[in-house]
């Protein structure tokens, strides 16, 4: 790794990852191009949106491809194996004519946007303890409940479905504290499975495969010594990237590792924390919160480098609660300058009138202005970076907005997925709305409306223009 | 051709034109062009419906892309939210919801009687109690287009009264007509803004067709600039709701577009059309998307059948919605199996299928049209209700058709 930059796109080399810009620490922000044949350049730090069954939440691949500028997206395969191992998953059956990627083509991803594949969710659902990883298996979770999922299996339908990244499988104890001997023994699967995994590749060797991003275990290196070994050497020449479950990973990666990309599933809570975990050296992140703001009614709101005059105002708000009715009447963009398609076509009023409405369209337009808030916020942090003041505009954004993003008031998406809690076999069934074919369109009609509010009394009515109250 | 009632004084303005295109030469269907405050329309047309100023999950620029230039909205839901005044701030239901094309709105009254138990209806209005505390309330024809005012729609409808239309009670049905009648004088003298808004009138009489003549003679002499045939959604027999739409359109002008209320399977759209009516709407192509039900040429699917969860075929063969479309001629490609992956599951699917359906219904009306401007209208009645049924249509189809000089069964 050497530390010059270099600018101009036509002297990169071919390779995927081309460090631009970094120091010889470990722990130290750096500037990163990433490049994958047919995708767009990813200058990185950056992030990878977040999806549910093979989509950005509320936001349809059409939408995502004209209103949003989404580079990457992570992909869960739990996401689509429910019926495995009973019954081969429909999407392994998905051969498109064209060879081209069954798991890009069968969630209609934009052509252009980087598609990283791994085995879990992020964040994942817990498994009970009961059903812990073995030699063999790791837990996943599905529409069906928990599953255990064969390693080799993982790795050979993995391939098949031609991610542009693969992120191999790890022993990870989501949720819990590794003693010495689970980490042992986890230190011990990972190198066999992948040692296993890269075998496989060679035996396929297709030409067309997914660049596999080792998993590290959420320790530091020196803890997982061997198979850190393992990857710089024996299958250094299979490995294009490190997947991090935990930032103290990042403070001893050996220096035969740290060409790599690190790709972290470190869960950020807040910009805050991103900053931070883009300051320790991580690439890629994913990052939840910005869909849990979205569902909790919040429009991200803040800009990096931060450009709040601290005028004895206080630290700002990360977002807006667009749930509070002072926004009724406000037909002013979700966030001030912003100029994504939410903010360049609606207004406040017409978000917050969607949210108390529970109209779909509420979260599709705050998820939309979300990405795109983060989009900038990346772009922020790189420019940042490039020009040596990262510790400098980390430290004013701390001063100029709140530690957390705004509590959540009103109520999410009527639809909760089977995602969000650990749930046993068949409580899925919580989504299933049973369908009767109503012959009467007047009752459809009824079944669209919620009838008035509870909480709408005579008063509103009346100052609404609704009705008048008659006198008695 | 000169229509009779050409020679009546127009005293209500009139927000819109009617050019008739093509005239079917066998039925009574028409072809036409309505020329709205926010655009032109083509006549026959479906429209789809944004209950609360939104598409089940649609932007905007989602639901001009299905091709829909008119839109309803509910009156009953935007007068609770986001209510009147703010309406009045934000400047009405075109700049709340960043919609550029046509909205219609309906007068309130409907979802009034039928979401509140309570509800009665008198001379003054539909009196009912506040959900809240009991408190007694009064919705009158001036309140509700009042509020259509506020809204601003392109298409505005009178407060009319609405009874089941299966309502064993003759003189009750009378007695809403007559009202209905009266209500629509109190509309015409409350509206404030003819010169941008179209209030049309809505016909009623349930199944009594004297009734409805009555009410047709009535209502086309206070010459609204449209007419709907109204009480049709309910539960009547589909031999009835012919008969009714058949009698009306006989005695409604043909320059004045004709609004069945609440129709929207493709067959029933497809006979009313023969029989003369021009514009229906229904919730039902957006609500069942939510379902997982996918409208078709051969009919309604529930891609949440295990049979499709390795159906890798697009949702209609051939159909040029974003959804259908390859990606090689812009589309999305979606399958079938992937409707099925996220029904129920994720919005997204839910909003896929909700274009892909109101596309199926414009795109029908589209295919109407062109049928009954190149005059081949029976021939497409045939072959659709063929693709529909094979060799059984439905009694009530053959009879309606066949009273227009179409036989399905030939
Ligand atoms: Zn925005
Ligand atoms: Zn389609």
């Amino acid at each position: 790794m050497d530390g010059t930059a270099n600018g101009s796109l036509s002297e990169l080399p071919d390779e995927m990852f081309s460090i631009i810009q970094s120091t010889a620490h470990t722990l130290s922000p750096r500037l990163a191009r990433l490049s994958l044949p047919g995708r767009r350049i990813i200058d990185t730090p950056h992030y990878l949106a977040n999806t549910s069954r093979g989509v950005v939440p509320h936001i349809t691949q059409d939408t995502f491809r004209r209103d949003t500028s989404i580079a990457g997206v992570y992909v869960a395969l739990e996401d689509f194996i429910e019926r495995a191992p009973r019954k081969v998953p429909p999407l392994y059956q998905f051969k498109p004519s064209d060879g081209a990627s069954p798991l890009r083509k069968f969630v209609a991803l934009q052509d252009d946007a980087l598609l990283v594949l791994g085995a879990r969710r992020t964040p994942p659902v817990i498994a009970p303890a009961a059903n812990s990883n073995t030699d063999t298996t790791v837990s996943i979770c599905t529409a069906v409940g928990f599953r255990q999922m064969k390693v080799d299996d993982y790795a050979e339908e993995a391939e098949e479905l031609k991610p542009d990244i693969l992120v191999g499988l790890g022993d990870v104890p989501y949720g819990r504290v590794l003693g010495n001997k689970r980490v042992e023994r986890a230190t011990d699967r990972m190198i066999q499975w992948m040692q296993e995994h890269v075998a496989l590749r060679d035996e396929r060797k297709d030409g067309h495969q997914a660049k596999l991003f080792a998993p590290l275990l959420p320790v530091e290196c020196v803890k997982q010594q061997f198979y850190a070994d393992c990857l710089a050497e024996e299958l250094a020449k299979d490995i294009s990237g490190l997947a991090l479950y935990d930032l103290s990973t990042l403070e001893d990666i050996p220096e035969s590792l740290a060409h790599l990309p690190r790709l972290g599933f470190t869960e950020p809570k807040t910009p805050h924390e991103v900053l931070q975990q883009v300051a320790l050296g991580l690439d890629i992140l994913t990052v939840p919160f910005i869909g849990a703001a979205t569902d909790a009614g919040i429009a991200l709101d803040f800009t990096f480098p931060s450009r709040q005059i601290l005028n004895g105002s206080g630290p700002q708000p990360l977002g807006v609660d667009m749930w509070s009715a002072e926004h009724a009447v406000d037909l002013s963009p979700l966030s001030k300058d912003c100029q994504c398609y939410a903010c360049s076509n609606h207004h406040r009023a017409y978000l917050q009138h969607l949210l108390s409405a529970k109209e779909m369209l509420g979260w599709v337009i705050l998820q939309i202005h979300n990405h795109h808030t983060m989009d900038l916020f990346f772009a922020g942090i790189r420019q940042s970076i490039a020009r040596n003041s990262l510790d400098e505009d980390v430290h004013a954004f701390s001063k100029a907005y709140e530690s957390q993003l705004p509590e959540k008031t009103g109520q999410g998406p009527r639809v909760r997925g089977y995602q969000y809690k650990a749930e046993g076999p068949g409580e899925s069934k919580k989504n299933a709305v049973a369908f009767k074919h109503a012959m009467n369109d007047g009752k459809e009609k009824l079944a669209e409306a919620t009838p008035p509010a509870e909480d709408v009394d005579a008063e509103d009515l009346e100052i609404k223009g609704f009705a008048e109250k008659e006198e008695l | 051709m000169p229509e009779q009632d050409d020679m009546v004084p127009r005293p209500l303005p009139s927000a819109l034109t009617f050019e008739l295109a093509s005239r079917c030469s066998t039925t009574k269907a028409r072809a036409a062009t309505l020329h709205l405050p926010h655009g032109p329309v083509q006549l026959p047309m479906f429209m789809p419906v944004a209950t609360q100023a939104s598409l089940k999950g649609l932007t905007p620029k989602q639901l001009e892309e299905t091709s829909c230039r008119l839109c309803l909205n509910n009156t009953y839901h935007l007068g609770l939210k986001p209510g009147q005044k703010t309406l009045d701030i934000i400047g009405g239901a075109h700049k709340l919801q960043s919609w550029p094309h046509n909205i219609l709105t309906d007068s309130g009254g409907f979802q009034m009687v039928s979401l509140l138990k309570l509800a009665q209806v008198t001379e003054e209005g539909v009196r009912f109690l506040s959900p809240h505390d009991g408190t007694p309330m009064l919705l009158t024809p001036e309140h509700s287009i009042s509020l259509q005012n506020s809204i601003g729609s392109d298409i505005i409808m009178q407060l009319d009264d609405v009874i089941a239309t299966t309502s064993p009670d003759h003189e009750r049905i009378k007695e809403a007509m007559h009202r209905s009648v009266r209500w629509l004088d109190r509309c015409i003298e409350a509206h404030k803004k003819p010169d941008s808004q179209n209030l049309f009138c809505i016909i009623q009489g349930g199944l009594d067709l004297d009734l409805r003549r009555e009410c047709c003679r009535e209502m086309v002499a206070r010459d609204t600039p449209g007419i709907a045939i109204g009480g049709l959604s309910g539960g009547e027999a589909k031999t009835e709701f012919c008969k009714v739409v058949d009698t009306c359109t006989g005695l409604l002008p043909t320059h004045k577009p004709r609004y069945v209320m609440g129709v929207g399977y493709p067959e029933d759209i497809l006979v009313s059309v023969a029989l003369g009516a021009d514009m229906f709407d229904c919730v039902w192509p957006t609500r069942t998307a939510r379902f997982g039900n996918a409208i078709t040429d051969s009919g309604c699917f529930n891609l949440r059948h295990a049979s499709y969860a390795e159906d890798f075929g697009p949702i209609e063969q051939g159909c040029k919605c974003i959804c259908c479309k390859p990606d090689s001629e812009g589309g999305l490609g979606i399958t079938r199996a992937y409707i099925h992956h996220t029904a129920a599951k994720e919005t997204v699917g839910a909003h896929l299928l909700s274009m892909h359906n109101v596309h199926y219904l414009l795109n029908l009306m589209r295919r109407v049209r062109e049928a009954i401007v190149e005059d081949r209208y029976p021939e497409f009645l045939r072959t659709h209700f063929k693709k529909l049924y094979s060799d059984n249509p439905p009694t009530w189809a053959v009879d309606a058709l066949r009273g227009v000089g179409v036989d399905l069964l030939g």
